[in-house]
């Protein structure tokens, strides 16, 4: 089952990555998301799974194929590039190979589950903070960009 | 099983580096940040569920709070990059000249 639905957010991704058309490559796109989610709550996390649905496919997905929609965009033509195909090939190879020589760790870590009692007192505290500046810096990048995107419209008009 | 679902998670995150490194155009550089960290969030959570690390979920919620965030404010840069420039790809957007 899992299988089955990994295969699907794979080809979907592709999908959303080769079609031409700005739209279809949007549904593609938020159907690899909704299949994610179905994949979550396939693992028993059905709580990030309803999250992913709900919020991420169903919230911000939505509403930028609704922004798509109404700026009607078309891709502009891109040639292919097989040197950076190669180069994420070797990526995944590489990645592929360092993980299943590290995986016999990995299962003796899966005889012994670990469970952190002390999840939210230790040092859990630290990525909340690094979480939160990352999340205020793009925050604050939103509105500066557009900020000097209005700027720039004005100066072209007193121009 | 454990081994195949974290090599289709590698498979989704190669893919993303292949579409930020190839494309030019706005949108599906947005597509393949948004895979990257989909590719992230899924690594959390087949780890959390295969090997009982329970706090990669919470990990996994983060990850996905911020890529909430970061595909609003991409919506928003690239509608007010082809409202106000009229670029649909970042290579363009430098020069007034496109306004």
């Amino acid at each position: 089952m899992n299988i089955a639905l990994l295969s699907a957010v794979l080809l979907l991704a592709v999908g959303s990555l080769v079609i031409k058309k700005s739209v279809p490559a949007i549904i593609s796109f938020i159907l690899m998301m909704f299949i994610l989610g179905l994949y979550y709550i396939n693992l028993d996390a059905k709580m990030l799974g309803l999250f992913q649905i709900f919020i991420y496919t169903g919230g911000i997905m939505v509403l930028m194929l609704f922004g798509i929609t109404i700026i009607g965009v078309e891709f502009p033509k891109a040639k292919a590039k097989p040197f950076n195909a190669t180069v994420a090939f070797l990526l995944f190879v590489s990645i592929s190979a360092l993980f299943l020589r590290g995986i016999d760790t990995l299962t003796i870590a899966l005889k012994q589950p670990v469970e952190d009692v002390n999840l939210f007192s230790g040092e859990f505290s630290d990525f909340v903070i690094i979480f939160t500046l990352i999340a205020s810096s793009l925050l604050y990048a939103t509105v500066k960009m557009s900020s000097t995107l209005k700027a720039k419209k004005t100066r072209i008009k007193n121009v | 099983m454990f081994a195949i679902e974290m090599l289709f998670a590698f498979a989704l995150f190669t893919l993303g580096v292949y579409g930020v490194s190839s494309s030019r155009d706005f949108l599906r550089i947005f597509f393949s940040l948004e895979m990257l960290l989909n590719a992230v969030i899924m690594m959390l959570a087949t780890t959390a569920h295969y090997l009982g690390m329970t706090q990669n979920i919470v990990l996994a919620y983060m990850v996905m709070i911020l890529a909430t965030l970061e595909a609003a404010a991409g919506l928003l840069i690239f509608a007010a990059a082809n409202k106000i420039a009229k670029v649909l790809s970042p290579d363009e957007f430098k020069g007034e000249e496109h306004a």
